[in-house]
């Protein structure tokens, strides 16, 4: 009760310091001193300390010097009194403040307001704070070491800044994929039609980094380990100089293939890419998912920001994922559209598997599918 | 489609501004570096930028602000209103530029520009509240009888304080594209040439 109190006296000490005439500090700091008593009265021992109190009279005084030299004795004074007041003011509303507010209630604060995302960005911030003072500390002494000293280090900051924010967004993406296996996505249309429980494998890894090899090999694996068939299509990329200059399409059934999407200079793309695609391609894809049969499990490799918008691949593969008694599903994606995808699956019961990270990522790929009487 | 990465990079984003205002901010503070404050403000706004340009999806900025804030209320131990306002305003700038101005470089620019010279006008509004009109009034008349008898009379408190935010804006914009250019390149590490 003595707390709530309190706000309005401070809210009126701070309003105080702004009236006109040279009684308006004078009030101001009576205000806050009632005000900081109610609240905690260790407040202003704790925040009029001697060295905060001695430099508000150096501060007063040196005004009032100055006043007195360019006015008057009269002026002089009665400045150097309003400043010293003005500063205990100010320091004890700040200090009560201080003292009265913690993190803790402040979430709380958020969370009885229904700021639920709010509440869920905070904990976030706060269980990821301990890796990324990791990080600086650790960036920071490495690029030290390198440079040869702390001011040669400074110079080569911003490549350290770039670093460490490709960093941040790694550990976002990573933890957007937890949020979105865990439900807290933001839902903003219907799913692509996943059948509850349905196991679900994510490759995933760098461009040209394997997840097309590694998914042909499980697929090898799946049917030769497990008797399961498998249906969908693989896109291997055509490599050249400069990095991938197309896809093909491949029907895992029937084996036969079709150019899926030509990269094409920066600016003439289609759908916001670098490439241009063929309809030849998405209807051999779209033959290729036709072919799914109960008990089978489907594979698309190498979705896309297209198919995460709905385009592409992604009406076939809807209709495919709905049909009843698929075994499982297989999808291939670059690491920063996992949790897109697995927002946009609904995804419950997902193993992601990374390329670059796993010693055997077929064989790991396979086991999900294959019992475990298997030889995987 | 839904995706949680706009939230999880805004919080991620700002416990990162958090953790810089713990450590490169109190080591600024503690050695009593000049324009701490400014550079400081620098730091949040690469970090903004480059969030804003990767998520460009509206209230990101304002999401990571609050994280940043909470943290350093934790790191502080309390409500401090000075380094609070600076970020949280900092953070209501970058996100309202971009939402009028689009995600486009000219945005950072101006977003550059006005995150720093907030600083100065944060740093004289305080002086204002401490000092007061009369005290200020005071100074600025025995500074401009000091600069009369060096020869500078001419150059009232008002023109010297535009020619200081004069700089800080335009400090603020070459930072601003600093950091669109350095989101970019961030983004290309994240994506690749991915199709």
């Amino acid at each position: 009760m003595k707390r709530i109190l309190a706000v309005p006296l401070l809210l009126a000490a701070l309003a105080a310091l702004f009236l006109p005439g040279s009684w308006g500090p004078g009030t101001a700091f009576l205000l806050a001193l009632a005000g900081a008593a109610l609240a905690d009265p260790g407040v202003i021992r704790g925040t009029l300390r001697a060295g905060l109190v001695l430099g508000a009279v150096f501060a007063a005084a040196l005004t009032a010097g100055v006043a007195a030299a360019w006015s008057s004795w009269g002026m002089g004074t009665s400045l150097g009194v309003e400043l010293l007041l003005r500063i205990l003011t100010v320091a004890l509303v700040t200090g009560t403040v201080a003292r009265s507010v913690d993190g803790e209630r402040l979430a709380a604060l958020a969370g009885r307001a229904g700021l639920g995302r709010l509440g869920q960005v905070l904990g976030l911030a706060l269980n990821t704070l301990p890796h990324l003072l990791d990080t600086l500390d650790q960036v920071w002494g490495s690029l030290r070491l390198r440079s040869g000293g702390r001011l040669r280090a400074l110079v080569r900051a911003p490549r350290l800044a770039e670093v460490v924010l490709a960093h941040a967004g790694r550990l976002a993406d990573e933890a957007a994929g937890a949020a979105a296996l865990r439900g807290l996505a933001v839902r903003r249309s219907a799913p692509a039609g996943l059948a509850r429980g349905l196991p679900v494998v994510v490759v995933t890894g760098p461009g040209g980094g394997g997840k097309t090899t590694a998914v042909e090999e499980a697929v090898e694996l799946i049917r030769r380990g497990a008797g399961v068939s498998v249906a969908g299509f693989v896109q291997p990329g055509m490599w050249g100089k400069d990095g991938r200059e197309a896809f093909r399409v491949r029907d895992l059934v029937t084996g036969d293939e079709a150019i899926l999407a030509r990269r094409v200079e920066r600016g003439r793309g289609e759908h916001g890419t670098r490439f241009v695609f063929s309809g030849e391609g998405f209807a051999l894809a779209a033959r290729a998912l036709a072919r799914v049969q109960p008990g089978a499990v489907l594979v698309a490799d190498e979705l896309g920001p297209v198919e995460l918008r709905g385009g592409g691949h992604m009406p076939a593969l809807r209709e495919a994922l709905g049909r009843p008694g698929l075994r499982g599903a297989v999808f291939s994606v670059r690491r920063h559209l996992v949790p897109a995808l697995l927002a946009a699956l609904d995804a419950a019961d997902a193993t992601v598997v990374t390329v670059d990270g796993a010693a055997a990522p077929a064989r790991e790929i396979a086991r999900r599918f294959c019992g475990g009487g298997s030889s995987l | 489609m839904s995706d949680p990465r706009p939230w999880t990079w805004a919080a991620v984003f700002g416990g990162l501004w958090g953790a810089l205002e713990m450590t490169a901010g109190t080591a600024l503070k503690l050695a009593r570096i000049p324009l701490s404050g400014a550079l400081m403000a620098a730091l949040a706004l690469v970090i903004l930028v480059t969030l804003r340009r990767l998520q460009p999806t509206a209230g990101v900025c304002l999401l990571a602000g609050a994280a940043a804030v909470f943290l350093k209320v934790l790191a502080l131990g309390g409500v401090f209103p000075g380094p609070l306002v600076a970020m949280g305003v900092e953070a209501v700038m970058v996100e309202g530029v971009f939402l009028v101005v689009g995600s486009r470089a000219v945005a950072a620019a101006l977003a550059g520009a006005l995150v720093l010279v907030w600083g100065l006008l944060q740093m004289v509004g305080m002086v204002w509240l401490v000092a007061g009109l009369r005290v200020l009034a005071s100074w600025g008349e025995a500074l401009g009888g000091l600069a009369g008898r060096v020869g500078t009379g001419g150059i009232s408190p008002g023109v010297l304080l535009s020619l200081v935010a004069g700089l800080h804006a335009a400090a603020g914009a070459a930072a601003g594209l600093g950091a669109w250019r350095m989101a970019g390149r961030v983004g290309r590490r994240l994506r690749g040439a991915s199709r």
